[in-house]
């Protein structure tokens, strides 16, 4: 009997395997990451991120003066925009090179390995392809990195730029709407701070400001958030997309949609 | 025999059925999954054992934020920098009073050296002729130039010795604060990693004992009275974990304010030591200098004039060196009383940035410990997230899990499968 049933078993068995968990033709294997805290060791980027130290330590110094100065709202955002504009500017010169080899090496390695699209190794918590020592091994030879004659192959990975997206009269409404109201609590939480009796008074007081942040923040820039996440899905719906990450976490490829979310967010 | 062969065709098709779809399974491979999943990260997280601690520390964050926008904070940015305008002026003034002084006293001492010259020469019979051009109108004013010059200079090297003083002040007081802050980092991660420790301990301890009372409030046929029993035994654990984990809280604060104390003192106490160590140092340095031009500067005393006796010229050279002695010494006096004063200003100053990094910095010294904390803390929930995630993923047979995302319009959401393996854990 246990002979007569051994084939269909078999059978089973063999169903079992080819159907069980595993990726299949139709599956998105061609995912990469990277892990940028190692080419963050690179002494290239070590004496970038050196120089860049020493100057956002000036740049605080001046920073902290000029918020100081600053008497509304609306004047420390202007502040802190046009430092962290004079940052930016810094480090595009300081890591501009290094940065650009580091592009190339990317390309280079996932080009070769047939990859669509590569990320940062922050936004992955499982699988994927780790070219990190591949990445390094190139970006440590002395040998010129030639730029690939070819653009990346499609993929259903898209990103946006979540900046640009944030820089939208809306977005910047609430955010000043809510920089404004923040700036009225932690007076008004301060003061009631500074007469608190007792460290139980002081964390209650301390909860009820956190609490009324978080309202806000739910009443005034969830929404909006929220429907610039329903947009862009809508967005990646139609153009066959998976999953849609911010460009700060796209290393190379990707499918960028940052424009058609603009133009459906501003329908 | 039939019935035997069915039963065994229907348990591998079953097995067969459910690597694929049937039991409940999902189709990772689908087109409009394709091996891809996400996690929503922060909605996971408040259902970590450790999240209130967590929480704890946004908290301590806001208090500390809170405490620094407070009215108590001693001196803004603007206060400091007025202060320090104010301590570089009297510094100025000083230095210009001191010179006004030093010149004064110049002309009064030669005027009295020259009064007193007029009258040996007049007691010893010299008429005529002033005293200048019995001294040598010459050799004085090179003298003078001389005494000007080297004043000038050691005015510059009492400058430069000064600053390099306030320099070496300065880092010494920056490295004596992070030494110190690194020491109070170390012991914040101590108390933290202890209450992440008793707080898992505790989640685990009791994990049996709630998994029971679960497991009987999910029946349905359960009175009322045992109802309320049974939820009141699961809040009672949840009581008794929360009132031990804020025990453990409450002590290292305690503990942590009490050695944080005990730090600031000690580098409060070696910063003054260092401080009073540099200045005497430079002290040494400016008496070694002015005694060094003091002797330099009575070796150019002017000759008199070779038409007076030997004797008139001895006593003129002798009072001529005891007005130029006595101007040093007044000199020295005065250059050493305003050294003293502009020392103490210096030290002021050393003191008000070291004040506002007591006072200013404390503020923002404690939220980067507890930045520090909740960093760590943070890592240490999102590790739990992932080993979790991980070994869901395999079972599933996902190739790529997503954690940060803006937007999904396929792949599979794996949030809520996460939060029920995270809850049962401790459940």
């Amino acid at each position: 009997m246990k002979i007569r049933f051994l084939p269909t078993l078999l059978v089973a068995a063999l169903l079992t395997t080819a159907i069980a968990p595993a990726a299949t033709a139709n599956d998105l294997t061609d995912v990469g990451y990277l892990d940028q805290t190692a080419l963050a060791s690179l002494p290239a980027f070590v004496s970038v991120n050196r120089q860049l130290a020493a100057y956002k330590a000036q740049l605080d110094r001046q920073f902290a003066t000029a918020m100081r100065a600053a008497r509304t709202p609306a004047d420390r955002q202007r502040v802190a925009a046009q430092f962290q504009q004079q940052y930016s500017n810094e480090q595009r010169t300081l890591a501009g090179p290094a940065f650009m080899r580091a592009q190339l090496a990317i390309a280079s390695v996932a080009s070769s390995k047939n990859l669509s699209v590569v990320v940062d190794k922050r936004i992955i918590i499982y699988g994927g392809q780790d070219i990190t020592q591949q990445v390094l091994h190139v970006l440590q030879s002395s040998q010129s990195i030639l730029p690939l004659g070819t653009a990346p192959p499609p993929s259903e990975i898209g990103f946006v730029d979540q900046s640009a997206l944030e820089n939208s009269p809306q977005v910047k409404a609430a955010s000043d709407q809510m920089a404004a109201f923040a700036e009225q609590q932690r007076r008004l939480y301060a003061a009631q701070f500074a007469h608190a009796a007792s460290d139980a008074q002081k964390q209650q007081i301390a909860a009820a400001y956190t609490a009324a942040m978080t309202n806000k923040q739910n009443e005034v820039l969830k929404p909006l958030l929220d429907h610039v996440q329903d947009v862009t899905g809508q967005v990646a719906r139609r153009k066959g997309l998976i999953l849609i990450i911010d460009h700060a976490d796209i290393l190379y490829g990707g499918t960028d949609i940052t424009t058609d979310v603009q133009n459906a967010l501003s329908k | 025999m039939r019935s035997a062969s069915k039963a065994a065709a229907l348990i591998a098709l079953c097995a067969a059925g459910a690597s694929f779809a049937g039991c409940n399974r999902l189709d990772v491979n689908s087109p409009g999954i394709r091996g891809i999943a996400y996690v929503r990260v922060d909605s996971v997280m408040p259902h970590d054992p450790l999240y209130s601690q967590l929480s704890r520390i946004d908290d301590a964050i806001a208090m500390v934020g809170l405490q620094a926008a407070g009215p108590r904070v001693p001196h803004t940015a603007a206060e400091v920098a007025q202060e320090d305008a104010r301590l570089r002026a009297e510094i100025a003034a000083a230095q210009q009073r001191t010179q006004r002084i030093v010149t004064q006293k110049q002309q009064d001492y030669g005027n009295r050296a020259r009064a007193a010259i007029a009258k040996a020469l007049a007691a010893a019979g010299v008429r005529g002729s002033n005293v200048a051009a019995l001294m040598g109108q010459v050799s004085t004013q090179q003298s003078r130039a001389a005494q000007m010059q080297a004043g000038r200079d050691y005015m510059a090297y009492q400058q430069s010795v000064v600053q390099e003083s306030n320099s070496t002040a300065g880092s010494l007081v920056r490295q004596l604060q992070s030494e110190a802050n690194e020491k109070l980092q170390a012991k914040a991660m101590q108390e933290q990693q202890t209450e992440t420790d008793l707080s898992l301990r505790l989640s685990q301890q009791d994990a049996a004992r709630r998994l029971s009372i679960q497991t009987r409030l999910s029946m349905l046929a359960l009175d009322d009275a045992t109802r309320r029993q049974l939820q009141g035994q699961l809040n009672e654990i949840n009581e008794q974990e929360s009132a031990a984990t804020s025990a453990q809280h409450a002590t290292d604060q305690r503990d942590f304010a009490a050695y944080r104390a005990q730090v600031l003192a000690q580098t409060n106490a070696a910063i003054r030591a260092q401080l009073s160590q540099i200045q005497d140092e430079t002290q040494a340095k400016l008496v070694g200098r002015r005694n060094a031009v003091g002797a330099q500067l009575r070796s150019l005393a002017p000759a008199p004039a070779a038409s007076i006796s030997p004797a008139t010229q001895a006593q003129i050279r002798t009072i001529a060196l005891q007005f130029q002695t006595q101007y040093q010494d007044d000199v020295q006096n005065v250059l050493a009383e305003f050294a003293e004063t502009r020392d103490a200003l210096i030290v002021e100053d050393a003191m008000l940035h070291g004040a506002d990094a007591t006072a200013n910095g404390a503020a923002s010294q404690e939220t980067q410990i507890l930045q520090q904390q909740r960093q760590a803390l943070y890592q240490q929930i999102y590790g739990h997230i992932q080993s979790e995630a991980v070994r869901l993923a395999k079972e599933k047979g996902f190739n790529v899990v997503f954690s940060g995302f803006t937007a999904a319009a396929g792949g599979y959401d794996m949030t809520n499968d996460l939060i029920h393996d995270i809850e049962s854990e401790h459940e």
